[in-house]
């Protein structure tokens, strides 16, 4: 589906024809037995029949379903959405919703035209932006491409170290220029190239999945693994920070059948370090997956991985395939499930939400996922990299996860370090680490003519600190007293030639964009923010308020972290607002 | 989504314990089923809400009911939060407030022209803005979306949206029609009726739950009568179908204006398109509104009587002459032909009761069991 012609655009299938609306001429000429709305479109019906084969129509595949017609028709119309949700026996209002929600469906309403068979995405989340996004995107949209083209904007893609990044269709180009961009459309390279990486075979000639089976055969006791998890002091690496021991226990001791979720929504911007392990080496989060399963006693496991993911969704599939093919031990059914492009599906409870084929929307807690998760069952759910690490901590021992660590702080942590350093990427180092010790000694120093100036410890949501501050060890609660937190380990270092000011209001688009809608502080705050923000001049009393309720009054993390940026400016680069 | 707090309102008082908590520095002892802000009304003690509505699931989307949990990083919605046992809530003082008159002003942000809702009379937003003491809305405003009068019973202005969801949950959860939905995201997050459609040409069945759901008036009766204010409230009992649901007539210079659901055994404040909008009939010139007999010399004709013109061939009567003159003549057929002679069918506006009645006198009057409606 991926060798489509990219200049003339492909036709939304023969549904596509205006659908008529009952009552567009006249409600009362309507006849007898037929239905209010939109009547159903047999061709239409029957194009979305063929594409869903004999899968299941259960509501939490809807949006799979709904990633079947956007790949194959590059849109969804609104007859393909109508016959959709006939033959999943949902409400249309409640198949629109869920579409609309996601960035990555294309919804044609009838009599719109179907948007053009190729999509360049320019990434501007602020790594990119720092190495000339906006520049690449004002070129790509002078390009003259043609109707067969668009060129957009996407939120953080998760190539910080590559930046600026472009996408055509499913393709990532690093270090994107317009070149590369005219090469990918010239040679119709439309999907994720994937890197070479431990396939199964190597993975088990190198011991893999050894330690797996000796926990099935009993040769350990789940309460020895989890007790050296405990005693390892792994906190969970997707940004909360909760002792991954302490949650195995938890869910453990819930009733029956225990499910379990595995985030790999990685969308926080500045975080690339998920997509970094799983381009490598994914049976080592496979396998750490599933001890975790064996021992909690999970009976199904669901693995939400972002759509931006391409090539690592790729890879997952094969060696989940490959992994069942020759089962080491039993294996509880795993699930593949494929967001839709919005960052706040990386909040548990909204992820479970979207894996139950609903909008992403978070849940308000109490009751917690550990008590009602995934179809309101218990629920073990997990960053990828906190799996990925349970493999190496029970084979080396709790001992020598602890024994790691600088300034006081224990374990490792995997830094997504991007923005004006020599060598960007995934540096693994102790945890407890100064921003300092990080350029240094694993960044390569600052880029030439670059003077360190500040820098973003934890992603989007985690606050900005000026150079000043360099001594601050990074890890879980160091950061608290400060107004920020370390989060996803993701490191975006700012220089002389960057504003404090011009990275938050960055960030607070960011968060303007990927607000969920639900709750007020952050629907209506993060807009009034960003407005606010845009006029240069920023109102400290306005937006101080603003980031009282947001903080104190959001539903979830997104909102509450939100104002963290410019409360940071106002905090620690006063100069700029003064 | 938000886990229902039970929606029976007081199933769980025998037997489990109550909750006993702190509430504004009062010990206060909760029913076992009982959210804060229940608790809390049960009290005496007002806190703002908006998204929420007694009877509905609770969604506490709205934020306007945050309360401060002794020891809680962050304030917690009272209307999806239940007390636990020597919990320490306030929901008067200043961190709760503050956030409370925020959303409020948020909200009112968005308002046309910053202010009082111009689609209805007491918007809920209104009047906890007048409540909290939120007068100015200092915020830049959001861009509006365009009205929608498609519908001839209902006017859309999501111009005065709060997106509370309470008309979502109105289609969806409590009349079971699921034509609204809430697409998008963000602050783009839409109110929709099927694929944003106009409400008109949706599959929209006009029950208007919505309408008496909506706390501000953007969904509301057409041509603005919600702006009107009723010289009184009649309280009644549907007139169509048996089923009885309650309702309360808005009646404006002796002429009913709108109907709002009343909270009845039979429709919990629910009612259908007729009970709702169905009630122009009642001031037809044409209605038929006392008894007539056909004048003497005047012949039965299929074809259909001219009501502007029915006194050539009826006169007024008085119930007793009509009466008599009907049960003479179906007496007069049963003589004439037995009990076959006669069938009766009632009518399906009638009660219980009065279909009890109609097919006794069909039964024992007529002697016949051909009854049916």
């Amino acid at each position: 589906m991926e060798t489509i012609d990219i200049t003339g655009g492909v036709p939304l299938g023969q549904a596509a024809r205006k659908m008529p609306v009952a009552g567009d001429e006249g409600r009362r000429k309507k006849r007898r037995g037929q239905g209010k709305g939109r009547p159903v479109d047999p061709v239409a019906l029957e194009e979305v029949r063929a594409l869903l084969g004999d899968e299941p129509r259960r509501r939490d595949l809807l949006i799979e379903h709904l990633h079947k017609i956007q790949d194959r028709y590059r849109a969804i119309s609104a007859a393909h959405l109508n016959a959709l949700a006939e033959e999943m026996r949902l409400a249309p209002a409640e198949v629109f919703e869920v579409a609309t929600f996601y960035h990555h469906f294309d919804v044609v309403k009838d009599g719109e035209a179907a948007p053009p068979a190729v999509t360049v995405r320019v990434c501007d989340g602020l790594s990119c932006e720092m190495a000339g996004a906006q520049n690449l995107l004002a070129m790509l949209r002078n390009g003259g491409y043609g109707e067969g083209v668009r060129v957009i904007t996407a939120p953080c893609v998760g190539r910080c170290d590559t930046a600026p990044v472009a996408v055509v269709n499913q393709n990532p180009l690093d270090h994107a220029t317009v070149a590369d961009v005219d090469a990918a459309l010239e040679s119709k390279a439309l999907t994720a190239a994937v890197p070479a990486y431990t396939g199964y075979d190597a993975y088990v000639a190198g011991g893999g999945y050894a330690l797996l089976k000796a926990c099935v055969a009993g040769e350990r006791t789940a309460d020895d693994v989890i007790a050296t998890m405990e005693n390892a002091g792994l906190r969970g690496l997707g940004g909360a920070g909760f002792p991954a021991g302490r949650k195995w226990k938890i869910v453990r001791s819930e009733s029956a059948p225990r499910l379990m979720a595995v985030n790999i929504d990685e969308g926080e911007p500045g975080t690339f370090k998920d997509r970094f392990y799983l381009e490598r080496d994914p049976h080592r989060f496979l396998e750490g997956m599933l001890i975790a399963a064996w021992a909690v006693g999970i009976a199904e496991i669901y693995v939400y991985l972002r759509d931006e993911y391409a090539a690592a969704r790729a890879i997952l599939t094969a060696e989940i395939a490959a992994l069942q093919a020759h089962a080491p031990v039993p294996l509880p059914p795993i699930h593949l499930r494929r967001g839709a492009g919005a960052y706040i599906c990386g909040e548990e409870s909204a992820m479970i939400e979207s894996i139950e084929g609903k909008k992403g929307m978070p849940r308000l807690r109490p009751p917690y996922v550990a008590q009602v998760g995934v179809f309101g069952r218990p629920t073990l759910e997990h960053n990828m990299e906190t799996l990925y690490w349970v493999r190496e901590i029970v084979e080396r021992g709790a001992e020598w996860f602890a024994s790691q660590g600088r300034n006081g702080r224990k374990g490792l942590r995997s830094f997504s370090v991007s923005g004006r350093v020599q060598k960007p990427g995934v540096h693994l180092a102790p945890a407890g680490i100064t921003i300092r010790e990080l350029i240094d000694e694993y960044a390569g120093g600052m880029l030439p003519g670059h003077t360190f100036y500040g820098y973003f410890p934890g992603g989007a949501s985690g606050g900005i600190l000026p150079a000043s501050m360099d001594d601050i060890p990074l890890d879980f609660d160091t950061l608290n007293k400060y107004g920020c937190f370390i989060g996803s380990a993701a490191i975006i270092v700012l220089s002389d030639k960057d504003t404090a000011k011009s990275a938050a209001l960055n960030m607070l688009r960011f968060f303007h964009d990927e607000s969920c809608g639900q709750c007020t502080p952050c629907r209506v705050g993060t807009a009034k923010a960003v407005a606010l923000m845009e006029r240069g001049d920023w109102d400290k009393e306005l937006l101080t308020d603003l980031s009282t309720v947001m903080m104190d009054a959001s539903i979830c993390g997104l909102g509450q972290a939100a104002p963290n940026p410019y409360l940071c400016v106002y905090k620690y680069f006063p100069h700029e607002v003064s | 989504m938000a886990i229902a707090p039970q929606r029976l309102k007081s199933s769980a008082t025998n037997g489990a314990a109550r909750v006993n908590f702190t509430l504004n520095g009062t010990p206060v002892a909760a029913q076992p089923d009982e959210t804060i802000l229940q608790a809390a009304d049960r009290h005496g003690i007002e806190i703002p809400r908006l998204c929420y509505k007694d009877g509905y699931r609770p969604d506490g989307n709205c934020r306007v009911c945050m309360v401060e949990i002794e020891g809680e990083r962050v304030l917690a919605p009272s209307c999806c939060r239940m007390p636990s046992e020597g919990m320490n809530v306030n929901s008067t003082g200043e961190r709760a407030t503050k956030s409370q008159k925020m959303v409020t002003e948020l909200l009112l942000t968005d308002m046309p022209g910053q202010t009082t809702s111009p689609y209805k009379r007491a918007s809920e937003l209104d009047v906890w803005a007048g409540k909290l003491g939120v007068a100015a809305a200092r915020y830049p405003q959001r861009e509006q979306w365009a009205p929608d009068l498609s519908h001839p019973a209902m006017s859309v202005n999501l111009d005065a949206c709060i997106q509370c969801g309470r008309c979502v949950r109105a289609c969806r959860e409590e009349q079971v029609n699921d034509v609204i939905g809430y697409a998008w995201r963000g602050e783009h997050a839409k109110i929709v009726f099927d694929f944003d459609d106009p409400m008109g040409v949706s599959s929209c069945v006009a029950c208007g739950e919505c309408v008496q759901a909506c706390p501000t008036g953007a969904l509301a009766p057409a041509n603005g009568v919600a702006l009107i204010e009723p010289d009184k409230k009649v309280d009644s009992a549907c007139p169509y179908c048996g089923v009885g649901c309650l309702l309360t007539y808005n009646i404006k210079d002796e002429k009913i204006i709108y109907v709002e659901g009343r909270d009845g055994p039979a429709n919990a404040s629910r009612l259908c398109v007729k009970g709702r909008f169905g009630f122009d009939y009642v001031h037809n010139p044409k209605r038929l509104t006392k008894p007539m007999i056909r004048k003497e010399g005047v012949a039965k004709t299929s074809a259909l009587l001219d009501p502007d013109d029915m006194w050539t061939a009826f006169r007024e009567a008085t119930w007793e002459e009509a009466l008599d003159l009907a049960g003479g003549k179906l007496r007069a057929i049963r003589e004439q032909r037995g009990p076959k002679g006669l069938a009766g069918f009632g009518s399906a506006k009638g009660s219980n009761e009065e279909a009890y009645l109609f097919q006794k006198l069909v039964r024992t009057g007529f002697g016949t069991n051909n009854v049916d409606h």
